[in-house]
């Protein structure tokens, strides 16, 4: 059954019109580089044209999509038993074939390949579908977002017809070993050592790789490595290499399944390498040239995770309202009380943005061009894990003890919805990323004023000062977004208008804060944090009205609860934003930064919580 | 006039000769029988660690107060008495405890020293005897012994309301509660004697890394007891992991220093200690270069021509005498070079680099001897013997009532005072 399904996907993949033209402009990769969208806004400039209008798919490609939806949903709705997948810790065998038929192992893989060939758009979308049970939803993201996708944007013709065409079809499931005992984001604590054999034609692998997604099921892994490189000056050096292995290849073997707290049906273990004798071929890139392949696989796999989270909280909104509606208490249903609607809200509003963040961002990777989207896919990463976070607790909330019980899937939920946060770069991590790209490149425009400016030169610092002055007396900003000629629809004035407020100071606070610490703001994490927080906050913003403004422009349905929403989180953002830059500024009342820095240091100093209990006496 | 009284009583109750042997037999015999004049004698030669049972300390103390209690003619001597029982408290052990000062207070009597009416209060009504009672707050206060309501309450029934002791015992009171965890890094109320477990203790304090390893490379033989028959002395030390890296990034090529000996005192007893350090390394060898390719998710470093602002460096700006990296500590039980090189030995098991290091030792001249780890001048750490405690006042400051008096035929000090 699932299998002819399958078949009548790829058949219907085949079908479709126009297939030679749609795959030429996705992967026309022509043009140069551009600064993208969101590092511009460190500057303080609002570049319009980049997010509005919003993307837009043609009525082909949505037809086509569409198509593949149903059978994927009418599959998840009917054949995966999410409970029995959590309880188990395992896959079962037939939904696994199931979701290889449906061709969701090749979703990215080219169709010359025999993957399904689809654009970032439509992988997302189909992301929201397969969220819906946490554990297939990593199952599959470790084996493409992450463990072929070396191969897919690295690798040569002759690996990707060797491996892509099994991988797509699931008969190989691929793993990215990358993390050591030692930890994480250091690659410094890679000891997985790969020593090139006498006659020159393989490597030999040696070590162990831990919580390796997939590590069980693998037949492909995607392998880092130290090896011995002579760099440019004549040294030998350690550098990082990545390397396709596979299994077959021997000395390949891999611990107990983890038990995890979440997503407790994917497969996480450990895998050691033995003796691993791995063709010279199957280095991917260049030897020693592993790392950037490292952080490509890795920034350019996080965007799907705001369809997922967003996919996953439009489930449980119906679920939800569902019992609100339904259950009385004193008389009243639940969803006549102010508090319970108010989390409704909450709900909706966080769905409605990660949605119009994670569209956005994957309508920017797939224009044309090499759109360099890293940091608006980490920020959609950071703001969607968190969303849901809050979302499926709030959602825990309003069912009181039943969301607590095991008969009930919300606990669930939960546990899976915990994972979001940690792996992928975990968002403390990612803040880091995003807020110190952005100042890289504010920096690197700014230096020069900068300087001139700390040197005294007067006719700078007097338009500085006299740029201050106007600021200060209420100046009136404007991108162009709001207004006759204005790209955001009248009913959106004012958030668009907030927007552009923000957008302005926040390019001011970057540039006061480059005057201030220079390069050493690296050390400034609970500045940056912040630095991040507002611009997660700006591109949330600039998503939502972009998208509601298409959507009130072509009339959509229900477009005036999409205005709604977008106002709602318009304004809250935009306080939230003025109070963080309020902190950023000099001797800010609101920063508590040194006092926060002291109470973890004497906290971290005893290693303990050291407070006296309140029932000590001392006489 | 002095202790004429308390003399006769003692001699009876306790059977010695004289005040120093009244307090030893306070120590250690008060159970012994009553006229054994000699008993005193044989007892001082006793090795002082026996007498740790219940016929000397607290119980004795007890024991003696509860005598005297019972005896009547409670008017007389009384002063004397606890100005003799405050010097002997210390040896006794019962210092620290606020239970003994009460008992002290009992002895006084209630009522007679009270003034009568406000005017005679104000005329500085019995000095000698509010002077008693501020001796033994005083007491208690150097030794952290924090009044309660009790101590009110038995000072108030003595002396009455505002005199000197109650308004001392007030402030005390106030203060010392409040004044009672202001060390951050307290040391047990009591201390090991002296020797390897009073070393581990120096080190732990010095290292104050949670981290930080103790070692002990050599055990003591003997186990215990003093070093002068010692046949190998204890050698004890201090390392962290964080001191292991600086250790290996020193290299071989550079010498390292064991200097020492530099004195650290646990309340009244010394110890010593002594440092391996190397001098600082040049600066470019101090840490690794960045690497470009080290964190997998965000830079480490920014690629900018721009520095701190000069008004946010909150450095202060001093000229800094560098000082080279720690690298190990230790204590040992004798100062010498060869005890120290066995210390290096084992610091090399650690430490494989340490054995391709040259190692000078630096020892300064003010050695101390052998096993001159820390002769405590006080009873507090209980292991040496307490000189003789007497039923004799107590040396107090000139300006003191008591301490002129009784000509020049003071006692010996209670040890630690």
């Amino acid at each position: 059954m699932a299998a002819t399904r399958g078949l009548l996907l790829r058949a219907l993949r085949a079908s479709r019109p126009g297939p030679v033209a749609f795959p030429a402009v996705r992967r026309l990769r022509t043009a140069a580089p551009r600064p993208a969208f969101a590092k511009e806004l460190f500057l303080g400039t609002l570049r319009k044209e980049e997010v509005f209008p919003y993307p837009e798919i043609s009525n082909e490609e949505l037809a086509e999509i569409n198509q593949f939806v149903g059978p994927v949903e009418k599959f998840f709705s009917e054949e995966v038993d999410s409970k029995k997948i959590d309880q188990d810790a395992k896959i079962p065998p037939e939904t696994l074939k199931g979701l290889k038929d449906l061709g969701l192992f090749g979703m990215q893989i080219p169709e010359e390949y025999g993957g399904l060939g689809l654009s970032n758009t439509m992988y997302a979308r189909l992301g929201e579908i397969t969220s819906l049970d946490g554990s297939i939803a990593v199952t599959l993201a470790a084996h493409q977002a992450i463990g072929l996708k070396g191969i897919l944007i690295a690798g040569t013709d002759e690996q990707k017809a060797k491996y892509l065409p099994r991988l797509a079809s699931g008969e190989h499931i691929a793993a990215f070993c990358l993390t050591e005992p030692g930890s994480g984001s250091d690659a410094a604590s890679i000891q997985t050592r790969a020593t090139l054999s006498e006659d020159g034609k393989y490597f030999l692998l040696n070590g162990s790789k831990v919580w390796i997604s997939n590590g069980g099921l693998a037949s492909i892994f995607t392998v880092f490595a130290r090896t011995e490189v002579v760099d440019k000056d004549g040294q030998l050096k350690d550098k990082i290499t990545a390397f396709i292995v596979e299994r077959d290849f021997g000395g390949v073997t891999h611990g107990k399944p983890e038990d995890k707290l979440g997503i407790r049906g994917s497969n996480t273990c450990e895998v050691h390498f033995e003796n691993t004798k791995v063709p010279i071929e199957n280095v991917i890139g260049e030897v020693g040239g592993g790392f950037k392949v490292a952080m490509n696989i890795l920034n350019s796999g996080r965007f799907s995770m705001g369809s997922a989270s967003a996919g996953m909280i439009k489930k449980l909104i119906e679920m939800t309202a569902e019992y609100a509606c339904t259950r009385k208490q004193f008389n009243k249903k639940l969803s006549e009380f102010g508090l319970i609607q108010e989390k409704f809200c909450v709900m909706a509003v966080k769905a409605y943005v990660m949605e119009s963040m994670a569209y956005l961002t994957a309508g920017m990777m797939d224009r044309p061009g090499f759109p360099d989207c890293s940091v608006e896919a980490a920020m959609v990463k950071v703001f969607s894990s968190e969303g849901a976070w809050t979302c499926v607790s709030e959602a825990l909330q309003i069912l009181g003890g039943l969301g607590y019980m095991k008969d009930y899937p919300y606990e669930r939920y939960l546990r899976d919805t915990r994972i979001l946060l940690i792996f992928e770069g975990t968002n403390e991590i990612l803040r880091m990323y995003i807020a110190l790209t952005g100042m890289q490149y504010a920096g690197k425009i700014l230096t020069d004023k900068i300087k001139e400016i700390k040197k005294g030169n007067v006719g700078v610092a007097l338009g500085e000062f006299l740029s201050k002055l106007r600021d200060m007396m209420g100046r009136k900003v404007d991108y162009g977004l709001v207004g006759d000629r204005g790209v955001v629809h009248p009913s959106l004035q004012e958030s668009g208008k907030k927007l552009e407020e923000n957008v302005y100071y926040f390019g001011t606070t970057v540039r006061g804060l480059l005057t201030r610490f220079g390069k050493t703001i690296v050390d400034e994490q609970l500045v940056l944090k912040r630095v991040a927080d507002i611009i997660i906050n700006l591109y949330a913003m600039t998503a939502a009205i972009s998208r509601a403004s298409r959507s009130i422009s072509i009339g959509l349905r229900n477009h005036d609860h999409e205005v709604l929403l977008t106002n709602i989180f318009c304004t809250e953002a935009y306080f939230k934003n003025n109070y963080a830059m309020a902190q950023l500024q000099k001797y800010a009342d609101e920063n508590l930064d040194d006092c926060i820095k002291k109470a973890a240091k004497q906290v971290l100093e005893k290693r303990a919580y050291i407070c006296s209990h309140p029932l000590d006496r001392t006489f | 006039m002095r202790l004429h009284w308390a003399h006769a009583l003692s001699r009876r109750l306790w059977g010695g000769w004289g005040p120093s042997q009244v307090a030893r037999s306070m120590s250690r015999h008060s159970s012994r029988p009553a006229g054994d004049p000699a008993s005193g004698a044989p007892a001082r030669r006793d090795p002082p660690r026996d007498a740790q049972d219940n016929d000397r300390g607290p119980a004795a103390f007890a024991a003696a107060l509860e005598t005297l209690e019972r005896i009547p003619g409670r008017r007389v001597g009384r002063l004397e008495l606890v100005a003799a029982a405050l010097a002997a408290m210390p040896a006794l052990g019962v210092a620290r405890e606020r239970e003994a000062y009460h008992r002290l207070l009992r002895l006084l009597p209630r009522g007679p020293w009270v003034p009568r009416g406000p005017i005679q209060r104000l005329l500085a009504p019995f000095p000698q005897q509010q002077e008693c009672g501020l001796q033994i707050l005083e007491q208690m206060e150097r030794y952290g012994v924090v009044p309660d309501a009790e101590t009110r309450f038995l000072l108030l029934g003595v002396f009455g309301p505002r005199s000197r002791p109650v308004r001392k015992c007030q402030r005390m009171l106030y203060w010392l509660p409040r004044l009672r965890h202001v060390d951050p890094h307290p040391l047990p109320s009591v201390l090991p004697p002296p020797g390897l477990a009073a070393a581990c203790l120096g080190l732990r304090r010095i290292a104050n890394d949670p981290d930080a390893r103790i070692t002990v490379y050599q055990r003591p033989v003997p186990d215990e007891g003093d070093n002068e028959g010692s046949v190998q002395p204890y050698i004890v030390g201090a390392q962290s992991p964080e001191q292991q890296e600086l250790l290996a990034r020193h290299g071989p090529a550079r010498p390292v220093f064991v200097e020492g000996p530099f004195s650290l005192w646990l309340r009244s007893t010394q110890l010593w200690y002594y440092v391996l350090r190397g001098d600082p390394l040049p600066p470019h060898l101090r840490e690794d270069p960045p690497d470009p390719e080290r964190s997998l998710y965000y830079p480490l470093h920014l690629d900018l021509d721009l520095e701190r602002g000069p008004w946010d460096d909150d450095d202060f700006d001093v000229d800094e005498v560098e000082e080279g990296p720690v690298f190990a500590l230790c204590m040992a039980g004798a100062g010498d070079r060869h005890t120290l090189g066995k210390w290096i030995a084992g610091l090399q098991e650690a430490n494989p680099v340490l054995g391709r290091t040259p190692v000078v030792f630096r020892l300064q001249d003010g050695d101390p001897p052998a096993g001159a780890t820390g002769d405590p001048p006080t009873p507090s750490l209980g292991e040496v013997p307490p000189p003789p405690a007497v039923l004799e006042l107590p040396d107090l400051p000139r300006g003191y009532g008591h301490s002129t008096r009784g000509g020049g035929n003071k006692g010996s000090m209670a040890p630690g005072e």
